[in-house]
Order: structure tokens, then sequence, then C-alpha cells
């Protein structure tokens, strides 16, 4: 069987070589099934960006091996072109990538360079602003015009219309408003519904990952310290509080109420859920 | 990966020449440059070789970075030598073949240039190596502060100048974060031919200038925002002062300086 996203053994260092080599990521073993939503999480500097960045190429192993879709991306540059187009990398912040004169020459600039026919391209652009909710008007304008939050989508509707197989997301909601953010991971997890396809999600925030991914994976100081369902690594608070990580706040409040002795499950990720919790055990008590 | 070039080469320390007054360093730098080019014989630049390596030595620079400074200028000091060999022609000859002649002049040039270029090579980067980029610019700044009276703005020059050298690791870094963004998009950037790469360079250069302009605006609302009019009665943290060591070093180099004159006088000119 083959898997969307391999890495065997897989080090990285930055300035390799040099007196200053700073290993990034230590023998990282890790394999993404068919149709996971990946989350990734990790402090600031504990390697999450440096390990995407593998999964298309951009930056090569310095040991080990990199296979995408079966197919070991060596050094040949045909098959590296091709791993960009299966796996869609989109950085963080990546408003800072517009450049066309239109919306919609922004966001047809990875399907031409996958050098597709033209109305391939029109339908695909068209399809990827539907898809992150960008109105037809706005395709024909500059996307320097656009809001922040407009622009973020139009980024992310760039990389939605090559139809990668694995859509990679690096923390694809920072510096965005609640609002903004939950729209954004909510069309995430729509468009993985309606494609089916791999998507790997990067965060340093266990809210935005925890009501969304299948699977967790931690990241600390450039090796995967954890690995598992949302529910297995939240288990393990006490750990991951000690990699800078936190588990999310309404979580650790019923962490906490177990502790005081009262019986409720730990594994609460969102408020609502919390709330329905709490008032059902308020509403069992009789009143004095 | 482009992060890894160097911009100055600042060697942090704390030697004499690190703790001197920028403003004297630099115009000692300028005069002993000059010094340098006044040596007329071998007596003289041996004396300004005695400076430049009591310098290098009170400064505590290692060696291997006065070094690093003279290797990008090995292809200039061999051009020299062997133009001084062959072209410049006087005295006893010690090797004769067709038309190619060495003579002792010639040879005595060579030697006297290339000496000359590195002693000059070490001096100045001295300066760099123990002065950080913004000390420099703020001992330009002072020291072109009579030009005011011109009305030329040198405060605002020697704003910019910092700013700019401020800036540079931030657009390296920028300029690498959109690449990899549209690599990942398919760019292609590195083959095809002339055209095909300019093209190719759009992709970088338009959202480049963008995020540099809305940089420079944020920038300029935040020097406004904690009430920055230009050089005008503006105090500074870290005041520049002439301190002894200051001027004990003016009168070392001016004792250097009117050493070499004397030799100059009393030794022949070979150059």
């Amino acid at each position: 069987m083959t898997y969307p996203v391999e890495l065997r053994n897989v080090s990285f260092y930055y300035s390799a070589g040099t007196p200053i080599q700073v290993a990034a990521l230590k023998n990282i073993n890790l394999k993404i099934g068919r149709g996971e939503l990946v989350g990734i999480i990790g402090h600031t500097g504990s390697g999450k960006s440096t390990l995407i960045s593998h999964f298309n190429g951009l930056l090569r192993p310095s040991e080990g091996s990199v296979i995408i879709d079966g197919e070991d991306l060596g050094n040949d540059k045909e098959t590296l072109r091709a791993a960009r187009f299966k796996v869609g990398l989109c950085f963080q912040y990546p408003e800072a990538q517009l450049f066309e004169e239109t919306v919609a020459g922004d966001i047809a600039f990875g399907p031409k360079n996958m050098k597709l026919p033209n109305d391939e391209i029109q339908s695909r652009v068209l399809k990827a602003a539907e898809f992150v909710g960008l109105r037809p008007e706005l395709l024909d304008k500059s996307p320097f015009d656009l809001s922040g939050g407009e622009k973020r989508r139009a980024a992310i509707a760039g990389v939605m219309a090559m139809e990668p197989e694995v859509l990679v997301l690096d923390e694809p909601a920072a510096g965005l408003d609640p609002g903004g953010k939950n729209e954004i991971l909510a069309m995430i997890t729509e468009y993985r519904k309606r494609t089916g396809c791999t998507a790997v999600l990067v965060s340093h925030s266990m809210e935005d990952i925890a009501n969304i991914a299948d699977r967790v994976i931690v990241m600390n100081g450039g090796t995967i310290a954890m690995d598992g369902t949302v529910n297995e690594i939240f288990s393990r608070s006490a750990e991951l509080k000690n990699m800078g990580l936190n588990v999310p706040e309404i979580t650790r409040i019923f962490i906490r109420l177990r502790e005081l002795g009262y019986d409720v499950p730990t594994d609460v990720y969102s408020v609502e859920k919390g709330a329905e919790i709490l008032r059902e055990i308020i509403g069992r008590r009789s009143p004095l | 990966m482009i992060r890894d070039i160097t911009f100055g080469q600042y060697y942090p320390g704390k030697s004499v020449l690190h703790r001197m007054d920028p403003r004297m360093k630099l115009v000692l730098t300028f005069a002993m440059i000059v010094a340098v080019f006044i040596c007329h014989n071998f007596y003289a630049l041996a004396l300004m070789v005695v400076f430049a390596v009591s310098a290098v030595l009170l400064s505590r620079v290692p060696l291997r970075m006065i070094l690093k400074s003279i290797k990008p200028i090995l292809i200039i000091l061999a051009f020299t030598a062997v133009l001084n060999i062959f072209y410049t022609k006087g005295g006893a000859t010690y090797f004769e073949w067709w038309k190619i002649s060495v003579t002792e002049k010639g040879v005595n040039t060579a030697i006297f240039t290339v000496i000359r270029i590195i002693v000059l090579v070490v001096i100045s980067s001295l300066l760099t190596y123990t002065t950080t980029p913004t000390m420099l610019t703020d001992a330009i700044e002072r020291l072109l502060s009579p030009l005011k009276i011109f009305h030329i703005k040198v405060h605002t020059l020697a704003m910019m100048m910092t700013l700019a050298l401020r800036f540079i690791p931030t657009l390296i870094e920028e300029i690498e974060r959109i690449m990899n963004a549209q690599k990942a998009r398919g760019a292609d950037l590195e083959s095809g031919g002339l055209i095909h790469r300019a093209k190719a360079l759009v992709p970088i250069f338009i959202p480049l200038m963008v995020s540099s302009f809305r940089r420079a605006y944020e920038l300029a609302f935040a020097m406004t925002c904690r009430c920055y009019t230009g050089g005008n009665g503006r105090t500074r943290m870290k005041q520049m002062k002439l301190r002894a060591a200051d001027f004990i070093a003016l009168l070392l180099c001016l004792a250097v300086i009117a050493g070499i004159i004397v030799l100059n006088i009393f030794f022949t000119r070979i150059i």
C-alpha cells in the first residue's frame, strides 16, 4: 500500500557542514494515510514548517527519503515538480504571495504552471473561488484591493485550484479574528468532505486542531514527540505542558473538575459541548 | 541559503579599539589610508606595517578574520604584482627572455604595492570589525553635521542609511518566503532562457515591492507615533564622547604620520 506522504528516517540540518549546523529534523518516520486530516502541532521552532517543506520537495532531506504517492523524491527535477502539484502547500500568511493583476489571475497561477488547458483552468478558478467563499465580482478586482480575510481566502484558493491530492496548510487561521478563523477551519473541513483529499493542518493552537483533526502529531525539538488521536494526545496533558503546549482551555477545566472528584468526561474540546455537559450535571442536582 | 550571507562584519569585542569613539576611528582610518599612500620607501612602509600589526593586536580580532578580509583581494594582489614586475623597468636586470625582462625596480615596486594594498585592506576592515554599522552611520552623521549650513539634511540621510541596513536581513527573509510560496505553486525559477527567467521573477518581485511599501508605511506610522520629527532637538541614548584613549590614538597616528614624512625625506624614494 502506498501512502500519499511517507517519510523514512528523515533528518534535516540547516547550514549543513558548517560549524553552525543546526538539526531541524531528527530521524523522522511518518506515514500519512489517504483521506486523513492530520494536525501537526508544536512550539515555535519545533520543526513543523521544516517538516512540511519536505512534503513537496521544497527542502531536500539531509538524510533519509521522502516518498510521495509511492514515488521516492530523488533529485530528479521532473519528479520534484510533480510533487509540487500532488502536495499543495500553503504557507503561513499566504496573502504575501499574491501578485497578479486580478484575483482570478492569481488563483490561476498554479493551474497555469501545471500546463492545463485554458477552459480547465477557468473552471478550476471558479470552483476554488466558490469554495473559499469569494464572491464572483471579486475575481476581476486587484488582489491588493481585497480585505485581509479575503486576501487569505484568495491565496488559499490559489493552492486549492491545483487540486492537490494532499492539501497542506501552515497556520491557515493565523492573525484572523475568531469569526474568520472559524470560517477558514469550516471551509477546510468542507473541502475535505467534498473532495476526499488528504489534509495536513499545522498550528500551534490546540483549539483549532482538536475540533477537526482525525490524528494529531506533536513536534518537539525536531522529533515527533506524540502521534495519535486527539483523545490520546490530550490525555497526556502534563507532557504537553512540558513541551510548552497546552490543551484547550475548556478541556483543562474538565480535567481539573475530574481531579476535584466530579464525574465528567475529559474529552471535551469545544465550549458548546462543555456547556451542555455542565448544564446536565447542574440540572441533575436537586435545588436546595 | 541566502541567509548565510552576513552583512557587515562586526566582530564583537571589548578591546580599546572597540570602545573608541567611532568618529575618531573613522577620521583616523581615513588619515592612515592617506598615510599609506604617502609612503615612498620601504622604511616608511615598514612603519605603517608596524602600525597596522599593532592595531590588529590591540583590537583582539582573531587573525583568521583578518585573513578572511584579505582573501577576496588575492586576485587583485596577484594581478598587481604581475603587472608591476613586468612593466616597471629600471635598475639591475634579474631575468631576461625575448621581450620579457624582470628588473630590480619592477620587483621592488611589486612587493611595495602588494604590501601597501594589504595594509590598506587590513586598516579599513579593522574599522568595520570593531564598529557596528549603526555606530558607523551615527559617526558619519555627526561628522557631516556641519553640512547643515548648506541645508543638507544630514540626519535624514543617516537615518535612511541605518534603516536600509536594518532591513536587509528582513528583506532577504521575505524573498525566501515568497520564493518558497511561489515554488509551491509550481513556479519554475531555474530553467528556461533569459526572458523566461526574467518573467519568472515577476511573481516574486511584485509581492516583495508590495510588502516593502507596506513595511515602509508601517514603520513611518510607528515612528510618528513615537513622536519622531527628524533630527532637530533629538538627543541620543549613546552619547559619543572623546576620551583619553581617543586622544592617545590621535597622538599615535600623528606620530606615525610624522615618522613617515621624516623617513620619506631621509631615505631615497623608490616609488
